[in-house]
């Protein structure tokens, strides 16, 4: 245990974890809207995040030619560039997980009450994608290039305000809330509050089930996509088993703020970047990977509804 | 009546949110009574079982079962000491035969665990045949034994309800607690049913019975509780209750004089 | 009504008398001994020699699978973590076989105890929560204990231990990489038990209380079954199972380390129960053995063979959600002859 690091370094901890903090909160969208509506896990949208790193890095490389050598772009080039990434990453994320939900989870809900065996069907489709992706890759890391010179805006009590985490917190910002509207505001978005309230009745009261379920999975694969474009922005690589740890984490973030709650994962996301950066000053980053599972299984055996309720013990009932 | 109270509800009150399901009810079941719960939907009769059986927690006041609190006792140990139950909405183990399901309440009684079973200790091995034996006999009383190696879930509409008796009367209890068993029954059903729980009142068995039905009501109790709105409105015999102007108030929504 | 093979094989039982049982049960024994004279033929493995794959992963994750078959199939509580049974069991082995010149009979019930006593105590902590938190939890568990193995040098960090002892020569059967069939015979004898043991929980009052709780937990508490102690008493009992399973491996591999442990195997194994048919023990062990005999039989595609494990359990899982053999749908032969008179 070391509290220096953590003292020297706290306003860079704090930026930086704010950063991760916010990727987690996009990725936990996919698994605590999902968990609203159908009250299972989403088991699978670890895999969409992973596609969505990969897809963000091939557009860049393929779709602009640009290489891990290429000199970061300027201007108007850079602008449409990362645009393209970003929204090239959350159309196809978004797309993986309407078919994860199509192939994992709809034809079962007809068919079985047994939540296990969704589980399982999706734990299959997470494996055939990360095993697909892992033979395409031959297990190799895949590095982006970095097409945003990344200048330090400002220095804010020793910590340097970098320009991608900048970026990543403004965009962050802005799809959370499109993401309130959509939801409080449109008719899909309260065709989906139904369903998260009482299934039953929202069906019954004629509400198209599956179209709300599909929306769920792609409004959830299209924040997971976003994140995986902010992820590879940030760190600059990505490999086929980066779901797993990712996944976890943000799940964390969900049940953190209590699953099934949008505004919960916000929060819950935040706590969990903040807190994994201070743990792994403290303790050391062999010890970073553990800290999420740490915190989950405090939480749940002491409020086994998150931080921020939205009990779903009572629910099930 | 001079027979002893066996269940005493005293200010018994139960809130969720702001919504009081029980507002201080007193209540004493006497025993070998056939005690009626009535009162329009949503007065708070399936929450006074539910209270009692401990899936909740009052908020306010006391249980006295044979003179001794049921407080803070947990939910399997209200089982024991003698209060079963059975639900509204039947809710029986529908992967397990009908015997079966007898067989899950009886064993409460028994001593042998899970090494007593996995190394077939003598007092497994007898308790499990005094068990199976008496589960038997329960399904004989109650009058579905030809349905004993059927899985619950395959019985007839009417055999279900049987059979959550059956499982109630498996724990031994002294007191029964019935929830709607008649609900969805015809009348001629309903009559077998209501000579069956004067059966079960006969041999020895006190009842608390949640029912619409006011004939039948009527015809098998010996003293009616009514409830609304979490409180209760009148408890007298059969026949005084029926001329209450506040039961008539609760259940037509008007005065009584005013129809 | 669709055919149910695990109907019509229940149905040849029952209607079969004591002897006949006997009898069946006999040539099924003999028969599974008997499995390593299949080598050279079709069933052949291509890379690794047939006998050491019905040990592992054959009868290895067989005998898992049964234990969370308890867990999961039986009482309906999804664990996650299920291989940390399996760790303490093996890093048992490990180290007192080392350390207090154990061999690994001696070691057997020391790690079975100590597995069940981790499963008592995880249980005591989490098993008052329900369905996914369960699973999530106990899957934080699993990868806590793995990843502080990973940062102990005290027990060999990443590096594992190695060096673990073979068992001695018991009943004049050698135990070494010349005699593969020793172990798939006491694996399997250790099936055999777990199998018996299951049997005998399950008609009994222990089987009762899984049953309940897994259909109803509320109404089976309010039957007076203690559903807290009943929990517990599946946890310590698949912890049991996967601890045996543990010594055996460490002392067969001869090599352990925490990278073996990793959460994926508690997902195989858990995909064996469900694929096969929950609760049900020959559907969990046609699951196990099929699933864990199959990417070893098509090794020739190796690199993709956990792919198509993905795929197989997305198909399986849509096309028979309940599993290959189901539980039991039936009702005994005694009351259909009553319904057809």
């Amino acid at each position: 245990m070391d509290f220096s690091v953590l003292i020297s370094e706290f306003p860079t901890l704090t930026v930086d974890g704010i950063a991760l903090g916010f990727i987690y909160v996009l990725i936990a969208l996919g698994y605590t809207m999902v968990y609203g509506v159908l009250r299972l896990i989403n088991f699978a949208n670890s895999e969409v995040f992973m596609i969505g790193t990969f897809a963000s890095i091939l557009i860049a490389t393929q779709l602009f030619g640009h290489t891990i050598e290429s000199e970061p772009l300027t201007g108007f080039k850079l602008v449409y560039t990362m645009l393209a990434m970003l929204l090239g990453a959350m159309i196809i994320s978004g797309l993986v997980s309407v078919l994860v939900e199509i192939v994992a989870y709809r034809r079962l809900r007809a068919v079985t009450t047994n939540r296990l065996t969704s589980l399982i069907s999706a734990i299959g489709v997470s494996i055939f994608l990360a095993e697909g992706v892992r033979i395409l890759t031959s297990s190799a890391p895949m590095g982006a290039p970095r097409l945003l010179d990344k200048i330090t805006l400002v220095t804010i009590f020793g910590a340097d305000i970098r320009i991608d985490i900048l970026l990543v917190i403004v965009f962050a910002i802005i799809l959370l809330v499109c993401l309130d509207i959509f939801v409080n505001k449109t008719r899909l978005g309260k065709g989906i509050r139904a369903v998260s309230m009482d299934y039953d009745t929202a069906k019954l009261m004629g509400i198209n089930i599956n179209k709300v379920i599909s929306t769920t999975f792609l409004v959830g694969g299209i924040g997971t996509g976003a994140a995986a474009f902010f992820y590879v922005t940030v760190y600059e690589v990505t490999v086929f088993r980066i779901g797993f740890e990712l996944g976890i984490a943000a799940f964390t973030a969900a049940v953190l703020g209590g699953i099934g709650n949008i505004r919960g994962a916000f929060a819950g996301g935040l706590a969990l970047g903040l807190i994994e950066m201070y743990s792994s000053a403290i303790f050391g980053t062999q010890w970073k990977s553990i800290t999420a599972f740490v915190i989950l299984v405090l939480v749940l055996l002491f409020r086994p509804n998150g931080i921020f309720g939205e009990s779903l013990q009572q629910a099930r009932v | 009546m001079t027979n002893p109270v066996i269940l005493e509800l005293k200010d018994l009150t139960m809130q969720f949110g702001g919504v009081k399901a029980l507002n201080q009810v007193n209540l004493s079941v006497k025993k070998g009574e056939i005690l009626a719960l009535i009162g329009p939907n949503g007065a708070g009769k399936t929450t006074v079982f539910n209270v009692v059986t401990g899936v909740y927690k009052p908020t306010n006041g006391e249980i006295l079962f044979n003179g001794s609190s049921l407080k803070g006792k947990s939910r399997h140990r209200i089982t024991k000491s003698g209060i079963a139950r059975t639900f509204q909405n039947v809710r029986l183990f529908g992967d397990m035969t009908a015997l079966e399901n007898v067989l899950t309440a009886t064993d409460v009684h028994n001593k042998s665990g899970l090494m007593g079973a996995m190394f077939t200790s003598p007092r497994s091995r007898r308790e499990e045949s005094a068990s199976r034996k008496k589960a038997q006999e329960i399904l004989e009383f109650i009058g579905i034994a030809n349905r004993s190696d059927q899985l619950a879930r395959n019985l007839p509409y009417g055999d279900q309800r049987r059979l959550e008796i059956a499982r109630a009367m498996g724990t031994n209890p002294q007191l029964l607690l019935l929830d709607e068993p008649a609900a969805g029954f015809n009348p001629s059903e309903k009559k077998a049913l209501g000579e069956l729980i004067v059966k079960i009142r006969n041999s020895g068995y006190t009842v608390l019975l949640i029912e619409h039905d006011m004939s039948l009501v009527m015809d098998i109790s010996d003293r009616v509780a009514v409830l609304d709105f979490g409180e209760k409105i009148a408890d007298d015999l059969p026949k005084l209750v029926q001329d209450n102007p506040k039961v008539i108030e609760a259940y037509l929504g008007v005065p009584a004089d005013a129809s | 009504m669709t055919f149910n093979l695990r109907d019509y094989g229940a149905n040849i039982w029952a209607r079969a008398n004591k002897w006949q049982r006997y009898l069946m049960a006999l040539v099924f024994i003999v028969a599974a001994f008997s499995l390593p004279l299949l080598e050279n033929t079709f069933f052949n493995t291509p890379n690794t020699p047939f006998v050491s794959v019905l040990f592992y992963p054959i009868g290895l994750y067989t005998l898992m699978a049964l234990g969370l078959n308890v867990v999961v199939g039986k009482s309906g509580l999804l664990d996650l973590g299920y291989v940390a049974f399996y760790a303490v069991g093996a890093y048992t082995a490990g180290l007192l076989g080392a350390s207090l010149k154990l061999n690994t009979w001696e070691v057997m019930p020391i790690g079975i105890a100590l597995a069940m006593l981790s499963g008592l105590i995880l249980g005591a902590a989490v098993l008052r929560l329900k369905g996914d938190y369960l699973a999530i939890v106990t899957l934080g568990f699993g990868e806590i204990i793995r990843i502080t193995a990973l940062n102990s040098p005290a027990i060999g960090a990443s590096m594992g231990i190695t060096d673990i002892a073979n068992p001695p020569t018991t009943f004049g059967f050698k135990f070494d990489l010349d005699n593969p069939e020793s172990y798939y015979w006491t694996i399997l004898i250790i099936i055999i038990i777990t199998i018996m043991a299951i049997r005998i929980l399950s008609i009994r009052r222990p089987g009762r209380a899984w049953e309940a709780i897994r259909q109803d937990e509320d109404v089976a508490e309010l039957m007076g079954v203690n559903i807290y102690k009943y929990k517990l008493w599946a946890f310590v009992f698949g912890a049991a199972v996967g601890g045996a399973a543990g010594v055996l491996f460490a002392s067969e591999s001869m090599f352990i380390s925490p990278n073996i442990f990793k959460l994926e195997v508690s997902i195989f194994i858990l995909a064996f129960v469900v694929f096969g048919g929950m609760g049900n023990i020959w559907g969990v062990i046609l699951g196990a053995v099929l699933l864990s005999y199959i990417p070893e039989r098509i090794r020739f595609l190796s690199d993709a063979r956990m792919l198509i494990f993905g795929l197989v359990l997305i198909i399986m899982m849509n096309l028979r959600p309940d599993g290959l053999l189901p539980r039991k749908k039936r009702e005994k032969i005694k009351s259909d002859k009553k319904d057809s008179k």
